[in-house]
């Protein structure tokens, strides 16, 4: 059984690749399951979603804990534990990280056991990502190597028919550029072995004895307990006030930010709470004096490690 | 009527009460306007949520809130919001809450439930007469479970139910006429997008007493299909085409607090929206859009 999962944030397309993918091989005569992880998480959260294929039929249920293939559309999700990106990557687990960077890179860093592969993205596609769901089904396809182009195809076109003939047109074309570029790796992805339940680990039960509702009930003595979550994880761009240019007119800036992350400080300046914001940039749209730049999350993060450097 | 004390935008409140790191989209609409509408309400307010997106603000242990909050089934959320009201009345009544500790009721929905399900719990709620203000943020679709038409899907947006070629076969529902033919105590349409006007009528509904609508159209980046970033520019160009009315119905009249003249062409809202996208290609669909154009002037000459 082929057990491929893949991880992006909400709105980057994984989902749709993994429909991609699990079309295609039902296409190619395999029994699919395919499904994404619907969690409280929204566009922008890191999310995954999953392909099961085999030959006989699938017993086997729930999120795949033992990937043979692992693809990651954003890079910046990998050293997010809660995104679960190298959970279960085992020996001959295959990796592919959509990345501006080398391969090389990702092995230093990572020190896995398995293969380490990338599909190279362009500085200038990263925030957005818009057409990746196609590439990352291509390569998950061509790296398995039992499904033919025309299969792949076909499944892409059904899959994305929804969305116009331009973007069909152009998933495709960046599809096919993928497929070729993975030729040499095809058939790299070896099938796991079907599960057998002694193979599960006993899981370490916790006894958690009956209490009356006054105590198990959910009840929270703290205000506005939210600002524990970092949804600043979300961001692959993040805004920046210049302020010199900056009016202070934060009524606009920080009434318009959907999610409270631009305080005023007591000097009636803003400052954006980056463990917070999601990265919308309304705020960039509706400043009036253009004060606040985008760049991407990646490059300030390595702005910033550069700058902690003794 | 007394001054506002929300003149200026600079009149807005500077510090929020709605905690971030909720799981709602970045440039979520709706998020939007309740923060704006709960720095006015402030911190003695309790929230009662009918199924939906917002439902996943408080995921115990985490909650925006600075209070209580109650989550309901879609259709039954003014139910709820009766016995949260009756059950503060008595305490107050009883000497265990002080009057002004009392709480402001306030019911949080989307338009799946207001305009569809939850109509008849929302009629009884205002023949009762309950105290409370009813917030429904109109993402224009069941945008929770993946966009599926609601009652308040406009005519020809595509969504998960109607993707065929002509979109929503059906129109947009007069959720605010429906509220203004039960007499309520207050009915306004608002956006968050046009802080200072949403301000001025949360203020005015504060301080009422019955049933009161606040009514807020909530741009959805993930369900009508935009970027992020632009979700303030396509809420401006709501209000601006004429499309989003802002309005409020107090004392037997409806007053309009904001007519724009001219108006922006209605495509210019459309043409950034990705469910309207078949309007314009392959074909520019010249025949549905001047019937919407023509159903928006309509509605404006009956107010100009
Ligand atoms: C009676 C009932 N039917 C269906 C559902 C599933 N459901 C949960 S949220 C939701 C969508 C609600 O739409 P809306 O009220 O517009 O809120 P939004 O999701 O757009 O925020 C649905 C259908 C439910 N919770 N209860
Ligand atoms: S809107 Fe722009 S200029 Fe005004 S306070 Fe915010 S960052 Fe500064
Ligand atoms: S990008 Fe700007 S508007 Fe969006 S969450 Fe961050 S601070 Fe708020
Ligand atoms: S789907 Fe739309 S309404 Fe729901 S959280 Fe996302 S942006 Fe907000
Ligand atoms: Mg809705």
């Amino acid at each position: 059984m082929y057990r491929i999962r893949f991880h992006g944030r909400g709105g980057q397309g994984m989902k749709t690749a993994s429909r991609i993918l699990g079309t295609a091989f039902f296409g190619s005569g395999f029994e699919v399951q395919d499904a994404p992880l619907y969690g409280a998480e929204r566009r922008g959260a890191p999310i995954f979603a999953y392909v099961r294929a085999a030959r006989r039929p699938i017993h086997e249920r729930g999120v795949i804990d033992r990937p043979d293939l692992v693809v990651v559309a954003d890079d910046t999700l990998v050293p997010i534990p809660t995104a679960g990106v190298m959970a279960g990557l085992g020996e001959r687990s295959v990796l592919l990280v959509a990345t501006g960077e080398e391969p090389a890179v990702w092995r230093d860093r990572l020190q896995l056991q398995g293969p380490i592969l990338t599909l190279p993205i362009a500085a200038e596609e990263r925030a957005e990502l818009r057409f990746v769901g196609a590439s990352c089904a291509a390569a998950a396809a061509r790296l398995i190597g039992v499904i033919s182009w025309a299969d792949l195809e076909r499944a892409t076109q059904q899959e994305l028919a929804p969305l116009g003939e331009t973007v069909v047109v152009e998933n495709l074309r960046r599809g096919r550029a993928a497929w070729d570029a993975f030729a040499p790796h095809e058939g790299l992805v070896v099938e796991g072995a079907e599960a057998a339940s002694q193979v599960d680990e006993r899981p370490d039960w916790i006894e958690l004895p009956f209490e009356a509702a006054r105590i198990s009930a959910p009840d929270i003595h703290v205000a506005a307990t939210s600002t524990e979550v970092r949804t600043g994880l979300w961001r692959t761009i993040r805004p920046v006030i210049d302020y010199d240019r900056c009016h202070r007119c934060t009524w606009v800036c920080s009434t318009l930010c959907p999610d409270s992350a631009i305080a005023v400080d007591t000097e009636g300046a803003p400052r954006i709470d980056l463990d917070h914001c999601k990265g919308c940039m309304i705020c960039v749209a509706v400043c009036p004096t253009h004060a606040i730049e985008t760049i991407p999350e990646g490059e300030a993060k390595h702005a910033e490690s550069e700058e902690a450097r003794p | 009527m007394s001054e506002s004390h929300y003149r200026h935008m600079k009149d807005l409140p500077s510090t929020h009460l709605l905690g971030a790191g909720t799981a709602m989209c970045a440039g979520c609409g709706g998020l939007q306007a309740v923060h704006e509408v709960y720095d006015v309400l402030g911190e003695k307010t309790v929230f009662v949520n009918a199924a939906g997106c917002m439902t996943l603000l408080s995921v115990y242990p985490f909650t925006p809130f600075r209070g209580s909050w109650l989550y309901t089934s879609m259709a039954s959320a003014p139910a709820g919001a009766q016995g949260v009201r009756d059950a503060l009345d008595l305490l107050v009544a009883k000497g265990r809450l002080p009057a002004n500790d009392d709480l402001q009721v306030v019911v949080l929905t989307g338009d799946g439930a207001a305009y569809g399900m939850g109509l008849s719990s929302t009629s009884g709620a205002i023949d009762r007469g309950l105290d409370f203000i009813y917030l429904c943020y109109d993402n224009e679709g069941y945008a929770n479970t993946g966009q599926q038409s609601s009652p308040a899907t406009p005519h020809a947006a595509h969504t998960a139910t109607d993707s065929g070629v002509l979109g929503h076969p059906g129109f947009k529902k007069d959720l605010f006429g429906i509220w203004v033919a039960n007499r309520p105590a207050y009915a306004a349409t608002v956006i968050g997008t046009e802080p200072l006007d949403l301000a001025r009528k949360i203020e005015r509904a504060k301080d009422m007493r019955g049933p009161r609508l606040i009514l807020a159209l909530a741009p959805c980046p993930s369900g009508w299909g935009f970027d992020p970033g632009e979700m303030a520019e396509i809420g401006r160009l709501a209000v601006r085409s004429g499309v989003w009315p802002l309005k409020e119905y107090d004392d037997g009249r409806v007053v309009h607090t904001e007519i724009r003249r001219p108006r922006v062409p209605v495509e210019e809202y459309l043409v950034r929206q990705e469910r309207f996208r078949h309007l314009f290609e392959p074909e520019r669909n010249d025949a549905e859009l001047s019937a919407i154009q023509a159903r928006i002037d309509a509605y404006w000459e009956c107010v100009d």
